[in-house]
């Protein structure tokens, strides 16, 4: 059979199967599932509000807060310089370069603890690193940061530097109680260490 | 007028046959580094090495360079396309040796002269290789490799070439034809 | 699943090496088909040789389906791999000059170091030309950067920019290809070849 009646027959139907296939768009999973629930379970993704509450008031730089519900109740109230990703769009791909990056630590953080921890679970094993959630939510935010009870008389001394901090931290951030200012606070958790993922390599070509 | 049965002194490959091959090695050029072919940039690269080594005061104002070193880091020679375009001499040369076909010759069509042949092939390479920069990429780099991956500037670039060199073809064809 | 370089399943080295070992492939399917001779390449612009449309486009589209069907079956990442960016201006000027280069030199790049492989002179003296070619552009680069780096629009696919999807557009191509082929059949057997 002359070549090219031969190399008809067999493209022509090649390519009718791929203009008739929807594309694979899916993502790769780097973590297996056994992975993802041996991380899950160390529950290092977790970040205390004491921890957060100071590095908004420091203006520290290398973090950025993320509010993982929907616009509207992101509108009524978000913590201060969060951005919106509503859980749904989260592997859109307009906001894959801020989830998958080892520039800043991101926190998810939800009205309790369950759709945060989703989005970490989530991007998590896509391979994404530098992902962390607010622990508690913002439940657990205004209850012990914006408005923090004060501790019984004969509680231990930490729980007191907690309630001094969280008073300061809490003026500082928008709580209504007057405070006096104390300078030697620590968090009561140090910081996540910011994890560097592997360049995102793009390949290189043309000329 | 047949075009099968001549050519008995040296046989070629079928061209669909030679298609689909080449198409192959592109596929694993994709697969494996995650580009297509090319070849200017490997000249790129042997100008860029020269134009440091020889005169680095030349290097240092031709944002050209300074560009490519900064992108390149390191020996600007250890790129995949001066890989690449090694391999393509070795298999050239293989290819070549067994089918018969070395032998240092300048090939041109009976009507123009050796030294007429030789001075066109240095017009056009200068000026491909001109162009071919203006162009990011020749035939393999842009046409060939873009296409498959379905650039629009890759086809645009290929579109130009084959276009420009049609509409030129008659003007030059005394030394084809 | 590949790109196996850029997803570091293998090693800068290994790509290097990889690398030349494509380049012995992509050498050897060049000279077989022919590439090495400066006649045969520019027969196609005068229909005696159709040799470069058809293992071209061949080639184009059998590593675009390969791709294709890579993807489906998740073996290639195809967001990893190289897309040539479009820069207008200098697409369209860059490709017409290399046009005017290919007709009177008889080869591209490619396939002048194929050509010089197996000891063609010509294909030399046209290397010799390229570098110098380059060095011109690189030398007074000054000159027309701007025109280099005009009108740049990212790295778009053609199927994107005509509202289809990559699928459609290879069985486009496909078809249109076919028709290319049928043409070129037609012309070499009216335009008669030489012995060469």
């Amino acid at each position: 059979m002359k070549p090219l009646r031969l190399l008809a027959l067999f493209i022509i139907p090649m390519g009718l199967i791929i203009a008739a296939v929807p594309q694979n768009k899916t993502k790769p999973y780097k973590l297996t599932a056994d992975q993802l629930l041996g991380e899950a379970n160390t529950r290092t993704q977790y970040v205390a509000p004491e921890t957060v509450a100071d590095m908004i008031v420091k203006k520290d730089p290398s973090f950025q807060l993320i509010d993982v519900r929907n616009q509207d109740e992101f509108e009524k109230f978000s913590l201060p310089g969060a951005i919106n990703i509503p859980v749904s769009d989260l592997l859109s791909d307009k906001y894959s370069d801020i989830l998958n990056q080892d520039v800043k630590m991101n926190i998810f953080y939800s009205n309790g603890t369950i759709i945060a921890n989703e989005a970490w679970m989530v991007t998590r094993q896509l391979g994404y690193k530098n992902n962390f959630v607010l622990e508690g939510g913002l439940n657990y935010w205004f209850d012990a940061i914006l408005n923090p009870q004060k501790p019984a008389s004969t509680s231990p001394d930490e729980e007191f530097a907690k309630y001094d901090f969280r008073l300061s931290a809490g003026k500082a951030l928008g709580g209504g109680l007057t405070v006096k200012t104390n300078q030697n606070q620590s968090s009561a958790s140090s910081k996540p260490a910011l994890q560097s993922a592997p360049k995102k390599k793009k390949a290189a070509g043309g000329c | 007028m047949v075009n099968s049965k001549e050519s008995k002194k040296t046989k070629y490959l079928n061209p669909y046959v030679g298609g689909v091959l080449l198409g192959i090695v592109l596929l694993a050029a994709n697969f494996v580094s995650g580009r297509g072919l090319g070849a200017s940039g490997a000249i790129k690269s042997a100008v860029v090495s020269s134009v440091s080594a020889i005169a680095p005061s030349a290097s240092e104002k031709s944002g050209f360079i300074k560009e490519f070193r900064t992108e390149h880091p390191g020996n600007p020679m250890k790129t995949w396309l001066v890989f690449e375009m090694t391999g393509v001499l070795v298999g050239g040369f293989l290819s070549g040796a067994f089918a018969g076909r070395l032998k240092f010759k300048v090939e041109h069509s009976p009507k123009i002269t050796s030294t007429k042949r030789l001075l066109l092939a240095l017009t056009g390479g200068v000026l491909f290789g001109f162009g071919s920069q203006l162009g990011r990429g020749c035939t393999s780099g842009s046409a060939l490799s873009g296409m498959a991956v379905l650039s629009l500037g890759g086809f645009i670039t290929m579109m130009a070439i084959f276009g420009t060199a049609y509409a030129f073809a008659y003007l030059f064809r005394k030394n084809w034809i | 699943m590949g790109p196996l370089s850029v997803n570091e399943l293998i090693s800068e080295n290994t790509n290097l090496f990889l690398a030349f070992i494509i380049g012995i492939g992509f050498g050897f399917v060049l000279e077989q088909s022919g590439f090495s001779s400066s006649r045969k390449l520019a027969g196609v612009f005068y229909g005696y040789d159709t040799v470069v449309l058809k293992v071209f486009f061949t080639a184009a589209i059998t590593a675009m389906l390969g791709l294709l069907f890579f993807s489906l079956f998740g073996w290639v990442d195809l967001n990893l791999v190289y897309v040539n960016p479009t820069y207008l201006t200098s697409a369209i000027i860059g490709g017409m000059i290399m046009g005017v280069g290919f007709i009177i030199g008889g080869y591209c790049p490619g396939t002048s170091f194929c050509g010089a492989s197996i000891g063609k002179i010509d294909a030399f003296v046209f290397i010799g030309g390229l570098f110098l070619g380059v060095l011109i552009f690189g030398l007074g680069y000054n000159t027309w950067d701007g025109m280099y780096l005009a009108k740049f629009l990212g790295s778009p696919k053609i199927s994107t920019t005509l509202g289809l999807s990559d699928g459609v557009f290879a069985f486009l191509l496909i078809i249109i290809a076919l028709v290319m082929f049928r043409v070129a059949e037609w012309a070499e057997k009216k335009f008669p070849r030489e012995q060469y």
